[in-house]
């Protein structure tokens, strides 16, 4: 590199500004949004709840903001609720069919299989296309090709490789989201390391083990006086399960998380940094999950807010000059069905 | 009307500038630092989501957009953004909440679910419970059951015993059917399907071999299952209430379902308690119609659950499935009593 354009370079780099993301949203606030959905959602039977998620995203939206400017949710409750009805026709016949006509429900799995694909990026476009930082929108551009290839066919050949694959796949999956996703008219580009993701994968299998032998320990230092009773050793162990599914799972997601960010950047828009500290992440998790069982679910809203800031706390954006030239190409708007029917069947997808 | 500063997004991109925002007579007018002026009449604008700590934005015509810096900003109530937000900042209706969401949780699943669940499924035509209860007798056979290992000698002898019955309580012979099977699955164990089918295993069999009058009862109890329609109730019953929890909380995420999911299960379990003591008392009914005893039931629940109990330890007996086998066998001795 000759020393003219390193000139340009460095020259370039100091003019990117630096920004913490901000959330401003807090408990109490949040707390009587939430709670106010529950209640008209039960006391309509469940009309209301589109509403309730038009103003539970918009106020996480809203209250995140990257150099004083904040995002906003742009789906309206009745495009929500559209889908939303759609959607649980479909799972009501699922639900049906499967309870009274066992033979029908495997087809129906089939059927599953071959829609999941597309489900997923139609979440994916719905979301991103209704989600707003100043005057322009996001977007995705995934093919049904690539989502079928990624989210079917790979995770279920990874089983037969005794998920050795699966670290690979989980890559695959991350970049194919993260690549197809668009701000305006410029692109996301992610740049992800097989490597990374296997040493995050090798970090969370000898996270496990670590705390099997701990508490395989503790259980043969104490387990002597619950030896009689096979029920309170079977509830101990389904306990362990979920706490060690949950501190390896938030383990994992900020590893990656940081990854992912620390990989991405819009060209000349933006580029992202993530520091979330995989410790830290774990302990919020675990504390929030025991907040809310302990309080019946009450400490929810305390929950999603503390979860929020740190996220936004770990996070910064270098946005260059040239973000503000970035232009908007969205128009019309589609429905949001396939969003609710990921929704309903419940299957993840979430950016974070 | 006081001035509002704020940004303005132009259309179609991310270019801001600051502006300030004046209302009169229907009309809004926006102006720049350097005397640029925009006007829209109030009624061509579109007004943002308001929420508690967020400024109401404002869309002109043309697709910019007026981001006033107060967040706590409103431009005037509509309904989404006037009624709910007063609702959310009506402090005695959040604290009234925290109670009056359990408790319209519970009317929801304890009562209004049943209760539809119960009244759809008479509504239903007989070809759903046939080819419902088939299809299950399909997977039930494949996966736990063998064939029978009874001699064919103790089979007509129940044979009879089952026509009789069926005789007696003018019963069709063709809808209710009644088949022999081994099963280490089941155990000592008779069960019906809701098209009449009824399975008793051997291991049941031979635990009442000498008290025929006690498997009568057992058979009138499964048929009494069927004539109540219970296997069509309880689908009923988990279809409408996984809808309802979708539709309710498809968006509340995580802990609702959780919550809800121990809550369903108690649910169905006091169901299917219900129903048991229904079909306890079709078969005490008939038994003592029909002149024979309702002391054979108890005859029946006291062997079945014999050695069953002796199998448990005394921790286990508060998770048994059907801890009120004693309360059971004092109905059927008391209705004997009462007639």
């Amino acid at each position: 590199m000759d020393l003219e354009s390193r000139e340009v370079v460095e020259n370039r780099a100091s003019q990117t500004q630096k920004h913490e993301v901000q959330f401003t949203g807090d408990t109490r606030s949040y707390f009587s949004i939430w709670i106010v959905n529950i209640l008209f959602t039960i006391a309509t039977l469940g009309i209301y709840s589109a509403w309730a998620t038009v103003r539970n995203k918009q106020y996480f939206f809203g209250h995140t903001l990257i150099n004083g400017h904040r995002f906003d949710y742009l789906a309206t409750p009745l495009q929500i609720l559209k889908g939303r009805l759609l959607a649980i026709a479909c799972f009501a016949l699922y639900v049906v069919s499967s309870t009274y006509f066992s033979v029908i429900a495997l087809l129906l799995i089939v059927v599953w299989c071959i829609a999941l694909p597309w489900i997923i990026n139609q979440g994916l476009r719905f979301n991103l296309r209704m989600t707003r930082y100043r005057n322009v929108q996001f977007s995705f551009k995934g093919r049904y090709k690539d989502a079928f290839v990624n989210f079917v066919l790979l995770p279920v050949l990874s089983i037969f490789t005794l998920y050795l694959l699966l670290p690979w796949v989980l890559k695959r999956i991350d970049s194919y989201i993260h690549n197809n996703i668009h701000y305006g008219d410029k692109k996301l580009n992610t740049q992800l390391s097989t490597r990374e993701y296997y040493s995050i994968a090798f970090a969370c299998f000898c996270m496990s083990i670590g705390i099997g032998i701990v508490v395989a320990i503790l259980a043969m230092v104490t387990g002597a006086s619950f030896s009689e009773s096979p029920q309170i050793i079977t509830g101990i162990v389904l306990l362990m399960q979920l706490s060690l599914v949950m501190i390896v799972t938030s383990a994992y997601q900020a590893m990656v998380r940081n990854h992912v960010y620390n990989n991405s950047h819009i060209e000349g828009v933006a580029e992202f940094e993530s520091g979330l500290e995989p410790v830290d992440y774990v302990i919020l998790n675990v504390t929030n999950v025991l907040a809310i069982v302990f309080t019946l679910g009450l400490a929810f809203p305390w929950a999603k807010v503390r979860k929020a800031k740190m996220l936004a706390a770990a996070t910064v954006v270098h946005l260059h000059p040239e973000a503000e030239q970035v232009v908007n190409v969205q128009q019309a708007n589609q429905s949001s069905f396939a969003e609710e029917a990921a929704n309903v069947f419940d299957v993840d997808i979430s950016l974070t | 009307m006081q001035e509002i500063t704020g940004k303005l997004y132009s259309a179609g991109c991310n270019v801001s500038a600051d502006y300030t925002l004046h209302c009169s007579n229907g009309q809004m007018t926006l102006i720049n630092d350097d005397g640029t002026k925009l006007l829209a009449p109030l009624t061509d604008i579109q007004l943002g989501v308001a929420i508690s700590g967020q400024a109401q934005d404002i869309t002109l015509p043309d697709g910019s957009r007026f981001l006033p810096d107060d967040v706590n900003f409103r431009l005037k109530s509509d309904f989404d953004s006037g009624f709910i937000e007063r609702c959310e900042k009506h402090k005695a209706l959040v604290l009234s909440s925290i109670v009056l969401c359990p408790l319209l949780i519970y009317l929801l699943f304890f009562v209004v679910v049943p209760n539809v669940a119960a009244s759809a499924v008479t509504l239903l035509p007989d070809g759903v419970a046939k080819t419902t209860g088939e299809q299950s007798m399909l997977l039930i056979e494949k996966v736990a059951l063998e064939p029978t290992e009874l001699d064919i000698a103790q089979q007509t002898e129940i044979n009879i015993l089952w026509q009789n019955s069926l005789a007696q309580l003018r019963l069709s012979n063709e809808k209710y059917r009644l088949g022999f099977y081994r099963s280490d699955f089941f155990g000592a164990n008779a069960f019906a399907l809701p098209h009449g089918q009824i399975v008793v295993t051997d291991a049941l069999v031979t635990k009442l071999a000498q008290h025929p009058e006690a498997l009568r009862a057992v058979l009138l109890h499964e048929i009494g299952h069927v004539e109540h329609q219970h296997s069509m109730r309880i689908a009923a019953q988990s279809v409408a209430s996984t809808v309802a929890l979708a539709v309710i909380f498809g968006d509340l995420q995580g802990i609702a379902e959780l919550t809800l999911g121990v809550g369903s299960a108690i649910m169905q379990q006091q169901f299917s308690q219900d129903m048991e003591r229904q079909a306890d008392d079709y078969a005490l009914h008939n038994l003592e119609t029909y002149g024979y005893k309702a002391a054979d039931f108890a005859t029946a629940l006291k062997l079945i659950s014999h050695e069953r109990q002796s199998e448990q330890n005394d921790w286990s007996k508060y998770l048994s499935t059907h801890p009120q086998v004693e309360t059971r066998i004092q109905r059927a001795m008391n209705y004997q009593n009462s007639k």
